[in-house]
């Protein structure tokens, strides 16, 4: 296979001072899975924003096909058979899926006239073609994650596009779905198609990839064949150093009860029920975690402890006290919480990134008003930020830019910051790591099993197995609502409890 | 007989300019665009309308100087909205503010007269009979010899439904709506189907100005629309945009506008002409009632 496309000594500099990208040479062979790995910031999705013409470079050149092409715009990228797969999904969900599909590419007839009979056929076409499993008359609010993901690709096919970028696209999915999307995305490169592949996930990437690209802090550390790699070896050109994936606890008595849940029960609008008869403890320096298919009761079990949803029946006590009737604020002197949703639940986008990190600690520190609450103490505000950068590593210019300019992993640091400064004895995390790359979850997993040995209680509800056997020293496994297994974290592995996760009970051979 | 012909007609020549400026608010509604700058536009559009009609003799050179000051309103609007980012909301206040201004300087600069202007040489819009059917007893008083404005803003309801529904413009439209950045990265500028959808509002504004300076009356008042662009502005909200509901809630509100008149001939007309903001008012409860029940359903 020839190349298809070089990127020669591209440079990005973001004013003042931050260099995204220092001198990047990567050249794409023709039908390849290439992936570009690296942590939040190392400037993979800068690099393909360059390519596919979102953001001009400060120099270097981009050469298709043996041509010097510059693209102003994603518009030309397109023409010219380059298209993107954003993280986000870019597409209206009030229009049906051929609707999305055709926008910007729509067949007419007289007068400008929609030709929605061509359009549909098309579509189609297309979807039969590529064998995507899509009916193109639903609407795309009906359709689930992975299905838009698949309506976005379409889109993009649809438009004769034969390089692919897809910016992690299994951040979106659930893991049952990485695998489909996966033989998708095999098939297109065997019709000829080029991908590149942006992630953070290296099993993922050793799994899907021919070739891999590690960037680090702007800078290109190697390309290197996918069958050559090894996960510890490509961790540590992506970190710079070595990274350990085995367990971090150490053996570590636990102590009282800190949080209890009985018989709780919470059934729907639906009337169907989310959450039977859980029963729960966790003590004191002790990490217990919850495992499960998502959307088995896990998302419920968290908004009844933090107060979102009331349940039927049961009782949730933390420090003895029963919480359910209690305000969020007298909650959250014994809760911390971090949610998985970071945009909307955790943090404030829009607000400053001190406003953010102040938030609830305002209420119940005194140190951050004066005149009895009244007035906020920006001092000491502005302090705290410094103290969250400095204990949790967060990368930002200042606490006065607004909280949507950082990257997801310093983001989440900052809610974790803020949220395992608040004292409180029972600590929830839901999915904590998710989105975040190798050297940010290894710091998160640190700052985890510290408070572990400060003594605090701490309920990590995860996707991601490696991580509970990694952290927990019980593990808890939901099935449609139900609790089917309380295991001790040392005497189960990974295949019993995935399997307790898919059917709900032990495999008895 | 002759009353329910004569509130049918009031009804038609109260809502033409507000059913207008609606179809051109649902334009700028479904681009995503929180536009109340129609009050503004359609005063421009019937200052100019004068203007023309009075230097040209010619009531269709008024229409082209309604629009085309109706255009220059929406351009300033473009200009400070879209072009240079600014908030929409203050855009088009001080749009309205500036037209209000601008209108009664000029009619005091160039007409030298101060409240109204009025003058013979000033071509109204004709009306338009339809052969045969002006023959037709009852119907032929309604359907035909209304102003040629009337049969056109019939027209331009059926134009922007089909504009918005059935057209790529249409559904780029839409899009521009709901996502920007979907449009933009599907390859279209939604900032180009922004402009579009604000100068196909101004041109509605200025026929719906050329229709209260030039259509039964001849006359430039100070502040003339009256309020008109910003019930035009509750018409679209009210039902979303779509251009058959604007044309309902536009009669509507012509209907009440008419009886209003018509009772104030045992009322006093203060208290009359307060009948079509009263029914304005009972149709958003009345909708708001059954928007709840709709939610109910849903299960929401």
């Amino acid at each position: 296979m020839g190349d298809i496309i070089e990127m020669n000594g591209i440079v990005k500099i973001f004013p003042p001072n931050l260099v995204a990208l220092d001198d990047v040479s990567v050249t794409f062979r023709e039908g390849e899975i290439h992936a570009i790995v690296g942590e939040n910031g190392a400037g993979k999705t800068t690099l393909m924003k360059i390519l596919y013409g979102m953001q001009p470079a400060d120099s270097g050149e981009i050469i298709l096909r043996g041509e010097k092409v510059k693209f102003s715009d994603p518009g030309e990228a397109i023409a010219s058979g380059i298209g993107m797969v954003h993280q986000e999904i870019l597409l209206i969900p009030e229009y049906s899926v051929w609707e999305n599909v055709v926008l910007g590419n729509e067949p007419v007839k007289f007068l400008d006239h929609l030709d929605s009979k061509k359009a549909r056929e098309q579509v189609k076409a297309k979807i039969k073609e590529f064998h995507f499993n899509l009916d193109p008359d639903t609407k795309v609010a009906d359709i689930s994650v992975a299905a838009r993901q698949k309506v976005e690709i379409l889109k993009l096919l649809f438009r004769n596009v034969s390089v692919l970028i897809m910016d992690e696209p299994t951040s979106v999915l659930t893991p049952q779905e990485i695998p489909q999307l996966f033989s998708e995305l095999k098939r297109l490169r065997d019709n000829g198609h080029t991908i590149m592949f942006i992630s953070h996930h290296l099993d993922e990437v050793l799994d899907l990839s021919d070739r891999i690209t590690v960037l680090r802090k702007g800078k290109k550390i190697g390309t290197i064949e996918a069958r050559e790699a090894t996960k510890t070896g490509l961790a540590q050109m992506m970190v710079g150093r070595k990274v350990i994936f085995e367990s971090i606890r150490k053996a570590q008595k636990p102590g009282d009860i800190l949080f209890e849940i009985s018989n709780l029960n919470y059934t729907d609008a639906d009337k169907k029920p989310r959450l039977q008869n859980i029963h729960l403890q966790v003590r004191a320096g002790e990490i217990v975690g919850i495992a499960g298919v998502e959307g088995n009761g896990q998302l419920e079990l968290v908004n009844v402890i933090m107060g979102l949803i009331e349940p039927q029946s049961g009782t949730i006590s933390a420090m003895g006290q029963d919480v359910i009737p209690q305000s969020i604020l007298e909650k959250r002197k014994k809760i911390a919480f971090v949610s998985q949703d970071r945009g909307n639940m955790s943090a404030c986008l829009p607000a400053r990134i001190t406003e953010n990190v102040i938030m609830t600690h305002h209420r119940l520190n005194p140190r951050f008003t004066s005149l009895g609450g009244k007035v906020l103490n920006f001092k000491q505000a502005n302090q705290f930020t410094l103290e969250v950068q400095e204990i949790f590593d967060v990368q930002m210019t200042s606490g006065e830019t607004l909280f949507r300019s950082l990257s997801g992993g310093n983001q989440q640091k900052v809610i974790l910051g803020r949220e395992l400064l608040l004292d409180a004895p029972f600590i929830l995390l839901d999915q904590p790591t998710r989105g975040l790359d190798v050297g940010s979850i290894e710091y998160v997993h640190k700052q985890i099993t510290t408070m572990r040995s400060k003594q605090r209680g701490i309920l990590l509800i995860s996707a991601d197995l490696e991580e509970l056997f990694r952290l927990t020293d019980r593990l808890i496994v939901m099935h449609r609502g139900r609790i089917v297994a309380d295991l001790v974290t040392d005497k189960t592995n990974i295949t019993e409890v995935g399997y307790l996760m898919l059917e709900g009970m032990t495999y008895e051979a | 007989m002759k009353i329910v012909i004569g509130l049918i007609n009031g009804m038609l020549t109260a809502a033409t300019p507000i059913l207008l400026a609606a179809l051109g608010g649902s334009m700028t509604y479904y681009a995503g665009i929180f536009n109340i700058a129609m009050e503004g536009m359609m005063l421009s559009g019937a200052f100019f309308a004068v203007l023309g009609s009075y230097y040209f003799h010619s009531w269709l050179v008024g229409i082209l100087f309604a629009i085309l000051g109706a255009i220059l309103m929406a351009l300033i609007f473009v200009l400070f909205a879209v072009v240079l980012k600014m908030d929409e909301f203050i855009t088009g206040i001080g749009l309205n503010l500036l037209s209000l201004g601008l209108t009664t300087y000029m009619l005091r600069q160039i007409f030298k007269v101060k409240g109204a202007f009025s003058s013979l040489e000033i071509v109204p819009i004709p009306k338009i009979d339809i052969p045969l059917i002006k023959d037709i007893p009852i119907i032929g008083d309604v359907i035909s010899g209304q102003n040629l404005i009337v049969y056109l803003t019939v027209l331009a309801v059926i134009i922007v439904h089909y504009l918005v529904f059935k057209t790529r413009f249409g559904l780029r439209l839409r899009a521009a709506g709901y996502n920007r950045t979907c449009l933009d990265t599907s390859g279209v500028s939604a900032n180009r189907i922004r402009i579009i959808s604000l100068l196909i509002c101004g041109i509605l504004c200025g026929l719906a100005g050329a229709f209260l300076s030039l259509g039964y009356v001849t006359v430039f008042t100070e502040g003339m629309s009256a309020g008109k662009g910003w019930i035009s502005l509750a018409a679209v909200i009210l039902v979303s945009g779509s251009p058959k509901g604007i044309a309902l809630i536009s009669l509507l509100f012509g209907f009440t506008d008419g009886l209003g008149l018509f009772m104030q001939r045992t009322m006093p007309p203060q208290f009359t002409s307060m009948v079509p903001y009263i029914a304005t008012l009972i149709a958003l409860f009345v909708y708001s009632i059954r928007l709840k029940k709709k939610q109910k359903i849903i299960g929401a």
